[in-house]
């Protein structure tokens, strides 16, 4: 069986730290957000949890800012077979609806990077705000002001994360192995991202 | 148990700020050492070991010299609290049965939330990023006590007791509605203005910040629905649809 590498040694590491990372941050999070005090059985106390939420979040912001080398510019990318992937759902609604060619991100895949980069870098930039509490003329407002942006980027998380982890796992049996051994099968490879295969020359 | 209420009437305040003593004296706050700023207000500000501060406005007046204002500025003790409903830590800040709002330093994370939920910019946090703010002395009223505050101020300008109470005698008095009598669900400190708030220096409509509402209502139930969803949703698709085979065919 002919393997193809889709994801270098150094981006699969990263890619580990921005989950556990983000987990970590999201559970606390969600602790925070609903006082959830069973929590203490994980993390031993809110000033323990507090503290362990403010570290993950530079370990999360500094991963999220090298992904940026390694989807932003594919993803970036958005022609007519894009566009023509969204019309056709993915080809998740049904079993015999077909998508054009993909690059080494499908359309699906672009859209998602977009949103977590996005919120990714609106949650690290008001958590450091409440956080480290910058000299600023009205630091009350600002405090309102990165609560609600962290809020509304938490919110989009928690609803794109848990889908791309189905979508790379049980939905598309054969994707986890991007993120242990970073090859996937030629063939694999080619039903999925034709345009990128024949791009690597195959 | 009745809900508790001070009752502030600054026409009543002669400034001798023997509040603002009896509270450090009660809390065993340390003074703090100011600069003459040009006005008998002192300090200037609240700070976390000064829970009660008298402001003192000066007003330009007919039939005077000068008019002059004091006024009692502290935790309002709020019905609906915003600093209660933003902060994350459990039992950090808390309502007592008699309607104050306490706050527990062990508890406190320390992340300074409620500082900017706060309608009246009450919350102050000491050296140790701890929360700290007036408590009604709930230590005192929770024995049958009156707070300090009220116990020492020799014109009554600081009154304590039951909340219907006070507005009842209010009324009674020609009041016909106390500030902070309907705001936030009902202050838990209530003042007889005989002017507009303003001139004493108070919000007219003190409202919880805009966001930190729409925060709770909405922001707050959607991480919650969307995790439920998103995982319904996969769960669903993994059912009916059933994963993406290999087998045949040439795209996906
Ligand atoms: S005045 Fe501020 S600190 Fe006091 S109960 Fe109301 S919201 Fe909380
Ligand atoms: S600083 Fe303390 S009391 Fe204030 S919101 Fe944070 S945890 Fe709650």
């Amino acid at each position: 069986m002919t393997v193809i590498r889709k994801a270098s040694a150094f981006e699969i590491l990263n890619h580990w730290v921005l989950a556990v990372s983000f987990l970590i941050l999201a559970i606390s999070g969600f602790g925070f957000l609903f006082q959830l005090e069973q929590l203490n059985a994980v993390f031993g106390n809110f000033n323990a949890m507090k503290n362990i939420h403010n570290y993950a979040g530079i370990v999360f912001t500094a991963s999220l800012i090298l992904t940026i080398f390694h989807y932003l510019p594919v993803s970036l990318k958005f022609g007519a077979d894009d566009i023509a992937w969204f019309l056709n759902g993915g080809g998740y609604l049904s079993k015999k609806s077909k998508v054009p060619p993909q690059d080494e991100l499908n359309a699906g895949q672009k859209l998602y990077y977009i949103v977590i980069l996005l919120s990714g870098l609106a949650i690290a930039a008001s958590g450091f705000a409440i956080w480290l509490r910058p000299q600023v003329p009205d630091i009350r407002k600002l405090v309102v002001l990165s609560h609600l942006v962290h809020n509304i980027a938490f919110d989009l998380m928690i609803i794109a994360v848990p889908l791309h982890i189905y979508l790379a796992t049980l939905a598309n049996p054969g994707t986890l192995r991007i993120m242990i051994t970073g090859t996937v099968p030629l063939e694999w490879a080619r039903k999925r991202h034709a345009k990128w295969v024949r791009k690597m020359g195959y | 148990m009745a809900r508790k209420a001070l009752l502030i009437s600054p026409e009543l305040c002669i400034g001798c700020r023997g509040c603002q003593t009896a509270c450090k004296s009660w809390n065993q706050l340390p003074a703090t050492k100011t600069v003459n700023e040009g006005s008998i207000e002192n300090p200037p500000d609240l700070t976390p070991n000064l829970y009660n501060k008298i402001r003192y406005v000066e007003m330009p007046s007919n039939s005077n010299m000068v008019r002059w204002l004091f006024v009692s500025q502290r935790c309002m003790h709020c019905d609906d609290a915003g600093c209660i409903k933003i902060c994350p830590a459990p039992g950090a800040l808390f309502k007592t049965k008699e309607g104050a709002v306490g706050f527990d330093k062990d508890k406190c994370i320390g992340c300074k939330l409620c500082v900017a939920g706060c309608p009246f910019d009450v919350p102050r946090y000491d050296e140790k990023d701890k929360v700290s703010k007036c408590h009604l002395c709930s230590d005192r009223i929770a024995e049958g006590l009156e707070p300090a505050c009220s116990k020492t101020c020799p014109t009554g300008a600081i009154r304590y007791g039951d909340r219907d109470n006070i507005i009842g005698k209010a009324q009674k008095a020609g009041y016909e509605k106390l500030y902070g009598q309907v705001d936030l669900g009902g202050l838990g400190v209530l003042y007889a203005f005989k002017d507009s708030p303003k001139i004493y220096g108070m919000d007219e409509r003190p409202q919880i910040p805009e966001t930190v509402v729409f925060w709770h209502k909405v922001l707050k139930p959607l991480a919650y629905w969307g995790l439920g969803g998103a995982a319904a949703v996969s769960l669903l698709h993994y059912l009916v649809i059933g994963p993406k085979k290999d087998e045949g065919g040439d795209q996906l």
